[in-house]
């Protein structure tokens, strides 16, 4: 990952698109979008498009994965074919079977699997356009759709990542961003405590940057699970408004 | 009347029950739900969720398997429940049952089975299963009452049905499903009941004409 000088990455302490250092994408979240799903959940971030669904907590099998203690989190992050530029070779590869596990460590640390022995709760995420972040964005979606299917966890999940590219630390990389960048870091916090449940860096920060990329993070953090509980409580209105409709 | 709020998991509540956990002094809660005041006491209601087995549930199951000793129920959860028995029952053959134990496991074992014969099963959401009984079993006696079909409802959100208008049951527990967390719905479901019944007998009349 070094420095690509021929692009430029600022202009007038502007981003590409037009965004401040310490400023996110456009992000539209909305709950309940599968009908035959336990919990869905879309996700537009950026030009990020994100699909999660979630089944379960339902039988686990084959049976040998059974655990009698607590639930199985079965985890999949897959990118579709069509997803990028250059077509993308569908099925697991070592890339999204290494996000699929991480993720699945961070939602056995929410979710209360122990109410459930025996059983699988199961998350689908399909990356559906894919522009730099989307382990982030495959994280936060999935926390809603969990959420939706009322499993209970201590508290949704908020993925993010900060880097640095062109000698400056900034949040939420893009996709130039992040392939001329020097360093680019995904996590996944629980809001309300401030865990950190997922943590990778790709490239070199000095620990002065480290400091202001995770000053970044926690300042974003706030913002994103205000659109992650407010499409849950979208879903909740609007189906309530439908039903006032109907009456009238 | 009472208030209505939306509640997330990690949200600070004053209830103590299935749906919340404990930091130190404080509750949160675990669930994305519905949290009710009604005279000062609060209950938090789950939005949706699949049926985990509880001791002294009524359920409607259907049997999986026949075993020697018994048979293996499906029902409606992530767990299936074993049904001693003497009688020999076939695969496909819906039982209304209680649940007698339930162990750390959630292996589950009934009895007091009684076998329901022809009719049909129609499945809500089971967190919505006790607006169709109702409190004292109130919704339950006005869907016996007004449709005059036979009705079993399970914990596990399998109701079975059996009579002459059930087309019109059926609607009925429908829309008591969707519309589950409105106030007065014992009033809403005797309304929409009377006018269909009264819109029946209007068809029915023409037709003798």
């Amino acid at each position: 990952m070094s420095g690509n000088k021929e692009l430029e990455l600022f202009k007038n302490g502007k981003r590409l698109d037009g965004r401040k250092f310490d400023e996110l994408r456009d992000l539209k979240i909305t709950a309940g979008v599968l009908k035959r799903a336990d919990g869905s959940c879309l996700l537009e971030w950026g030009k990020n498009k994100v699909l999660a669904a979630v089944y379960g907590p339902r039988e686990c099998l084959p049976r040998h994965e059974q655990n009698p203690l607590k639930a199985r989190i079965k985890y999949r992050y897959n990118m579709a074919p069509f997803s990028v530029e250059d077509r993308k070779r569908p099925g697991p590869d070592r890339r999204s079977i290494e996000i699929s596990k991480i993720s699945q460590e961070a939602f056995e640390k929410v979710i209360f699997t122990n109410f459930f022995p025996k059983a699988s709760i199961d998350i689908f995420v399909e990356i559906l356009q894919a522009d730099a972040g989307t382990r982030c964005a495959a994280l936060t979606a999935a926390s809603v759709a969990v959420a939706d299917a009322g499993v209970p966890m201590k508290d949704l999940i908020v993925g993010i990542a900060a880097g640095k590219a062109g000698d400056e630390v900034i949040l939420d990389l893009g996709k130039e961003e992040d392939n001329f960048g020097q360093a680019d870091m995904p996590m996944g916090i629980v809001p309300t405590t401030g865990e950190v449940v997922l943590m990778q860096m790709d490239g070199d920060f000095s620990k002065q940057e480290f400091d202001k990329a995770n000053e970044l993070i926690k300042k974003a953090v706030p913002v994103i699970y205000e659109k992650q509980r407010q499409a849950l409580r979208e879903k909740y209105e609007k189906q309530q408004k439908a039903i006032e409709e109907d009456l009238e | 009347m009472s208030e209505k709020k939306v509640i997330l998991p990690g949200d600070k509540v004053n209830t103590r029950g299935s749906y919340t956990y404990k930091v130190g002094e404080q509750n949160y809660s675990s669930i994305y739900g519905i949290l009710t005041k009604n005279e000062g006491r609060e209950k938090l209601i789950p939005l949706s969720g699949k049926y985990i087995p509880s001791e002294g549930d009524l359920i409607v199951g259907v049997i999986k398997e026949a075993k020697f000793g018994g048979a293996v129920v499906d029902i409606n959860s992530p767990y299936s429940a074993f049904l001693p028995t003497r009688r020999e029952y076939r695969e496909g053959d819906v039982v209304f049952a209680k649940i007698f134990e339930v162990d750390e496991v959630k292996s589950t074992k009934l009895g007091d089975e009684r076998q329901l014969y022809q009719g049909e099963i129609i499945e809500i959401s089971p967190v919505r299963v006790p607006r169709v009984i109702g409190k004292k079993n109130s919704m339950l006696e006005l869907l016996k009452q007004k449709t005059g079909c036979n009705l079993f409802i399970g914990r596990n959100g399998r109701i079975w049905i059996k009579g002459d208008n059930v087309i019109l049951l059926k609607k009925a527990i429908l829309k008591i499903e969707k519309e589950a967390h409105t106030t007065g719905l014992t009033n809403k479901i005797t309304k929409f009941l009377d006018e269909e019944l009264t819109k029946e007998i209007k068809i029915k009349n023409k037709e003798l004409k």
